[in-house]
């Protein structure tokens, strides 16, 4: 394949060249492979049209941004590996439906760094993903298919067609528009071929409208947690989806029309069926009868009508008594409309809302009937639901699973999906690489949590299709609605974003069978299955909890954006959007899939950020970084005057102590209005007292000193001295005392006894956690004044950037085990071990010892997780509920929890 | 229309000498079927020999003899009862003014009735015209009315394809299961094993009464034979989105969808800046009719495909003989099931239930006897006892499809002769 690098140069575009040269310097890895990564291969069945010329689109590790059923909702692309653009439409009857991807602003910030981690962790094998991640988001558009020009506009204005208006332009840009190819489906694929040709000079690749749906669909139904859940009665239950038994069901797209499809396997289905009274009947003959001028209008007028005004109901036959002999009750609908046959009514004489009830009843329950009819035709007992008529609707949703309950007399099931409306556009936009689809790392998937959706389904309705600017911006949109500021917010390129996910564990179900391939070495963890016990309490509580942080969260972001007005504005804007998501999530816990404490705090971390403040905490994490280091070596001079069993002891106490800086505790922050950092560390010292709480579990007979298990893991006892760990994975919390006189000196300690050890950290902030970004500054700022850690920063590559300011002679013999940074994929006080960055996979592989620091990583998650190895979780428990809960205690108890592999 | 049509009737069948009838009182319309021994039948072609045996010889059967006559079928709008009260009460004085005073007759008098308004207008038979209702259930009646219907009367069933009428021979033997789609109102599918033998299986509220009501509302047509009769001119490539308005003019034909398939019915009506005066009424007569012919086809054939089943009779007040109707539920039928289930349609579709209604009269009064059935009991007169629906054209203007049959009725029993003996 090496040989064939000239052939590259000479058919495939400037775009892969790049790519390519870029992939080669890191990389030693096996031609094979890079061949079968390659776009030039002639895949079976693959179309003719493929673009060569663009680069390929790594869509592992992707998430879903934002909120499908409206608009704008994106998909995170963190481990693409170009700064490519992709876009793919599906152009139906009624709407276009538009997807796009950009990529992040510029993420190379170290990539020497993680070049080098890579390298030691030995993950250059050739795997793609292990690249330097760059990651990006699919962002979801619609448009009125009458409105193309509108949806060229939009396409022209972020210049999607060739490469995208915030990525880097490609040498060759202006050709390369010549031929670009758009991945298209729908009927107007073809219909507006030429349009697009002649506006923007791109050709459009046909997709197989059916192909697209069944490829959206499967990718929803297995990359997305909660994707699938039932509608019955108001009623919303998310199901879990067993992958190996997904197969065969029946897909139901409702769009202008309906098809039916049976679908048997991946790029296996057929169309079994359909019906012509679909969406668009709904929607053109609400218009005629009621001069509603939308879709979303005329839904949100069914919400107030009556269908008895218009409907024919068998108790109006039988007058007022059910047909009981064939089980239709009274109030079953005898005849659609048929009330509006004998009075001498005129149309102007009902209810636009009774009409428009009538009518989504209606078409819902037919379609639902068919839809029934040929699940049972071939035996399926379970039957998807999309397409953008449905919309959240919960009558709609109601009405079809009525249906299919009514007639298969509950042997069949109605399932809808949250992300209904884009199932072609994701077909056609994964089409791009059919083959990179097999291994799509679902795993990873995540989803963000949509800014509308406080705002739609429910009582309230998102706004109707609107102006262009209505779509290039959600968020600004919302700005000026929460605030009703008209002038314009800046609008940023959405520059950062979440990687990898996290979710409690749901209550029920089989893990995902995919999650172990992740897992790989002492990650192969056993989460528990239950739904973290505080979500179970009066649900209210963390909402409040959260409410009532939020103004000085507020404060912080204002202050970190310096507090200018447009600072204020959106900090404003982010209060209104947060407390929003509270109160629908109060009214409605499963508005958003299965919501664990968790993902609540996520919640907040992904708003702050579609606010554009991307870390709030940043001045007051670098303050006490820069206090907290400035005691540091005091501190481990203290530590290395100690006895080995002292030292281990004052290590896991200072860890315990450092854990009391938490700006997310309400508690705690009242505490740093009292006291310096340092002063606030030491008394936080002083008052540690074991047994610490984890031993005095009442209900659950554990070891009784958990510490003193540990120590004997570490030191052994007697003559006898245990096997150092060969690698060590820590996962960090706060910035500050926490990471730089609690964990840093452990893992000093760690690194002393022969240990490599990793911190992990956030990929983004959260609160005050420290980030992936900021430790090798710290660490470097640490080395300064300590010869183990600069060793082993040095090995681990961390002081590759900075070693040219710190060389001053202290050269080591002896090659150090290395001390490396790793991110874990998250941003998020909290951490799914099933959703982590590959980086952090590939560095579990080897370790043997875990240690989880913080209430949201070893309590509020994974307090019952089982490693396959050592495991040390330690936190100072801030909040007096939890503690009281959890261990019985008080608030500032502290939790040591030692489990040896199991 | 339907006004003129009882007028005539009424002047033409005043001299009916009507002994039995039966209602099927639905949603929309109201059915009668009465049996007349009326005089003006013998006048017809081949049956000189009737009007003798109209006086019947006792069949074997001491208690029981043999009326020859007529078959009646009536139909009103059910929210126009009045004029359905006023026609029974003409009739009925027709019959027993001359030898019945006596008010307090009144609840002795029973006639049967099915349909929901049996229920529904009871009370106001009985204060109007002193009838009890003797309530037959619907789907009973719908197919005993059918399976009397496939079984007695010759040419009854025929298919519609491409505007031709095929009539369609029953091998009695032969004849179950089928599927009868019922389309009043609304639409009821029951599936038929034999004579009292069924399962109401399916059914769907988008039907008769849902053509005319969004019809009315959207043209502000009064009756349904006028929307219908504007479905004739209208086309409905002007409200339906078509396949090729999607693909731009071409086939989908990987999933077998022509360009000119219908992708959604009235989606047309989406895009355009067009208000509903914009719009044609006939092209939105076209539109409906198409929409709700279409879907209940499909349906149809869903259920037929889910029992087995390869007959589908439609009958019910919808179709109304309209070509384009039938040629669209016929095309849908042929469209899903591959050419295999068969579309067939009946020549009394609209009086199913009312006929079955008068099926049941059975229990030792009256019985409506096949002429197949008398053909073998009394083979000297089968020349003159086959069933003699009109040609169709004779049939639908003069009378309405009227049938010759024989009723065997108990002789000590006739509806009008109870209240000759009070």
């Amino acid at each position: 394949m090496a040989s064939t690098t000239t052939e590259n140069h000479s058919n495939i575009g400037t775009d892969d060249i790049n790519e390519e040269t870029q992939q080669q310097i890191p990389e030693k890895d096996s031609i094979v492979e890079k061949g079968g990564e390659k776009d030039m291969a002639p895949l079976p069945g693959g179309s003719i049209h493929r673009s060569s010329s663009r680069p390929q689109l790594d869509v592992s590790g992707a998430a879903i941004q934002g909120n499908f059923e409206e608009k704008d909702p994106t998909i995170l692309l963190p481990n693409q590996s170009d700064d490519i653009s992709h876009l793919a439409l599906d152009i139906g009857g009624s709407l276009i439906k538009l997807i796009y991807f950009s990529r992040h602003a510029d993420w190379q910030v170290d990539d020497r760094r993680k070049r080098k981690v890579k390298e030691r962790l030995g993950v250059s094998n050739g795997n793609r993903r292990s690249f330097p991640i760059l990651g990006g988001r699919l962002h979801f558009v619609k448009f009125e298919t009458s409105k193309i020009n509108e949806c060229l506009d939009f396409i022209h204005s972020k210049q999607l067609h060739c490469g995208g208006i915030d990525s880097p332009r490609w040498p060759s840009d202006a050709s390369q528009s010549e031929n670009a190819v758009i991945k298209a489906t729908g009927g107007g694929a073809y219909k507006f071929a030429d349009l697009f040709k002649e506006r923007l000079g791109v050709s459009i690749e046909k997709e197989d409208e059916m192909n697209c749906l069944v490829a959206g669909a499967n990718f929803l139904l297995k990359a997305i947690r909660h994707e699938a859940f039932t509608h019955m009665e108001g009623h919303k239950e998310f199901v879990q989806i067993d992958q190996i038994d997904l197969f065969p069901y029946l897909l139901v797209n409702i769009g202008s029309g309906v098809s039916m499809i049976k679908v048997d396997g991946d790029g296996k289905f057929q169309r079994v069926s359909g019906t012509n009274v679909g969406g668009g009947t709904y929607w053109g003959l609400g218009r005629l009868l009621t001069k509603c001028h939308s879709f979303d209008e005329l839904l949100e007028l069914s919400q107030r009508g009556d269908n008895r005004t218009i409907d024919m109901l068998v108790g109006d036959i039988y007058g007022g008594m059910d047909y009981s002999k064939i089980g239709l009750s009274a109030s079953t609908i005898a005849s659609s409309f048929g009330k509006t046959i004998s009075e001498n009514k005129e149309l102007e004489d009902y209810k636009p809302e009774d009409i428009s009830l009538s009518l989504l009843r209606m078409i819902s329950y037919n379609i639902g009937q068919i839809a029934y009819l040929n699940a049972l035709r071939f035996g399926l007992k379970r039957i998807f639901f999309g397409g953008f008529f449905i919309r959240g609707h919960a009558y709609t949703m109601d009405t079809i699973s009525f249906a299919v309950q009514f007639w298969s007399k509950g042997e069949a099931q109605a399932m809808f999906l949250r992300h209904e409306g884009f199932l072609g556009a994701l077909g056609a936009f994964m089409s791009y690489e059919k083959h990179g689809l097999d291994d799509l790392m679902v795993h990873q998937l995540v989803e963000r949590f949509p800014m509308g959706a406080p705002y739609i389904g429910g009582n309230v309705h998102g706004p109707p299709l609107g102006d262009l600017n209505e779509k290039i911006s959600w968020m600004e949109k919302f700005v000026r609605k929460g605030t009703e500021i008209t002038a314009p917010v800046p609008m940023a390129p959405p520059a950062t974003t979440g990687l990898g996910g996290f979710e409690v564990p749901s209550s029920k179900g089989v893990l995902r069978p995919d999650a172990s391939k992740l897992n790989v070495g002492v990650l192969h963890l056993v989460p528990s299955l239950e739904v973290f016990p505080l979500l179970a309490d009066p649900k209210t509580y963390w909402f409040t909890v959260l409410s009532e942080h939020l103004s000085d969260l507020v404060d912080k972001a204002v202050a970190s954006e310096g507090g200018t007005d447009d600072a204020k504005r959106r900090g404003d804007a982010f209060a209104r959007a947060f407390s929003a998501h509270l109160a629908r999530l109060m009214e409605e816990p499963a508005a958003y899939g299965k919501l664990g404490l968790a993902n609540l705090l996520e919640l907040r971390e992904e708003c702050l950020r579609e606010f554009h403040f991307f870390d709030a905490y940043r001045t007051i994490k670098q303050r006490e970084n820069e206090a907290s280091l400035a005691v540091l070596p005091d501190l481990l001079m203290e530590l290395d005057s100690l006895t080995e069993d002292m030292r281990l002891l004052t290590l896991i106490e200072g860890v315990l102590a450092a854990n009391i800086f938490d700006w997310g505790s309400r508690a705690c922050v009242d505490l740093y209005h009292k006291g310096t950092i340092i002063e606030i560390y030491r008394m936080s010292r002083k008052k540690m007292q074991r047994p610490w709480r984890a031993s005095e579990r009442k209900n659950n007979i554990r070891e009784v000193d958990d510490f003193d298990a540990f120590k004997e893991r570490m030191l052994g006892s007697g003559d006898r001295k245990p096997q150092p760990h060969k690698r060590a994975l820590l996962f960090v919390d706060n910035s500050g005392a926490d990471i730089v006189l609690g964990m840093l000196p452990l893992a000093r300690e760690l690194l002393r006894r022969g240990t490599e050890v990793v911190l992990v950290a956030n990929s983004l902030p959260a609160l005050n956690d420290v980030t992936a970004m900021e430790l090798p500054d710290i660490v470097a700022e640490a080395a300064k004044h300590c010869d183990i850690l600069r060793g082993a920063a040095e090995a681990g590559g961390l002081l590759v950037d900075a070693m040219s300011n710190i060389q001053d002679g202290h050269k080591k013999d002896t090659p150090s085990v290395p001390l490396m940074v790793v991110e874990n994929g998250c941003g998020s006080p909290c951490i799914d071990f099933r959703q982590v960055s590959s980086e952090l996979a590939a560095a579990a592989k080897d370790a043997d010892l875990v240690i989880l620091e913080g209430m949201g990583r070893s309590l509020h998650t994974n307090y019952n997780a089982k490693f396959k190895c050592d495991a040390l979780k330690l936190a100072m428990v801030k909040n007096q509920r939890l503690a009281a809960k959890l261990v019985e205690g008080n608030i500032y108890d502290c939790v040591c929890r030692y489990e040896p592999a199991s | 229309m339907e006004g003129k049509r009882i007028d005539g009737k009424l002047d033409s069948s005043s001299d009916d000498a009507i002994s039995h009838l039966s209602i099927d009182i639905g949603g929309s319309l109201i059915k009668i079927v009465y049996f007349s021994t009326n005089s003006k039948c013998i006048t017809n072609d081949e049956a000189p020999a009737i009007s003798k045996e109209r006086q019947e010889v006792p069949n074997g059967d001491l208690n029981h003899h043999i009326l020859s006559g007529r078959l009646y079928f009536v139909k009103f709008e059910t929210s126009k009862i009045e004029d359905c009260i006023k026609f029974l009460s003409f009739k009925k004085l027709q019959q027993c003014g001359a030898q019945c005073h006596h008010s307090h007759a009144v609840d002795k008098i029973k006639i049967k009735a099915t349909g929901g308004g049996a229920f529904k207008f009871a009370d106001l038979f009985r204060d109007k015209l002193g009838i009890t209702l003797d309530k037959v259930e619907e789907m009973e009646s719908l197919v005993a009315g059918a399976n009397f219907l496939l079984k007695a009367v010759n040419n009854e069933a025929y298919t519609y394809i491409g505007g031709q009428k095929e009539y369609v021979q029953i091998d009695q033997n032969d004849l179950y299961p089928y599927l009868l789609v019922n389309i009043g109102s609304g639409v009821s599918m029951i599936k038929v094993d034999g004579d009292g033998k069924f399962q109401r299986v399916s059914g769907t509220s988008v039907g008769g009464g849902t053509f005319l009501g969004l019809g009315k509302l959207l043209t502000k047509c009064q009756s349904f034979d006028e929307l219908l009769e504007l479905s004739h001119q209208g086309n409905n490539r002007v409200v339906d989105m078509l396949v090729g308005d999607i693909y731009g003019g071409l086939d989908y034909s990987k999933i077998g969808l022509t360009s000119t398939a219908i992708a959604s019915s009235f989606g047309k009506a989406i895009s355009e800046n067009k208000e509903l005066e914009d719009y044609k009424p006939e092209d939105i007569a076209r539109s409906l009719l198409r929409m709700i012919s279409n879907n209940i086809g499909q349906i149809a054939y869903l259920n037929a495909l889910r029992f087995g089943l390869k007959r589908i009779f439609l009958g019910g007040f919808f179709i109304r003989d309209h070509a384009y109707t039938m040629d669209t539920i016929s095309v849908a039928v042929d469209f899903w099931s591959k050419g295999e289930a068969k579309a067939m349609f009946l020549r009394h579709e609209g009086f199913l239930g009312a006929l079955g209604a008068f099926m049941n009269y059975k229990d030792g009064n009256a019985e409506l006897v096949p002429p197949q059935l008398l053909e073998q009991q009394s083979p000297k007169s089968s020349s003159c006892i086959v069933d003699r629906i009109h040609n169709s054209t004779r049939v639908q203007e003069n009378e309405n499809g009227a049938i010759d049959c024989r009723l065997r009725v108990s002789s000590s029993f006739k509806i009008y002769d109870e209240v000759k003996r009070c």
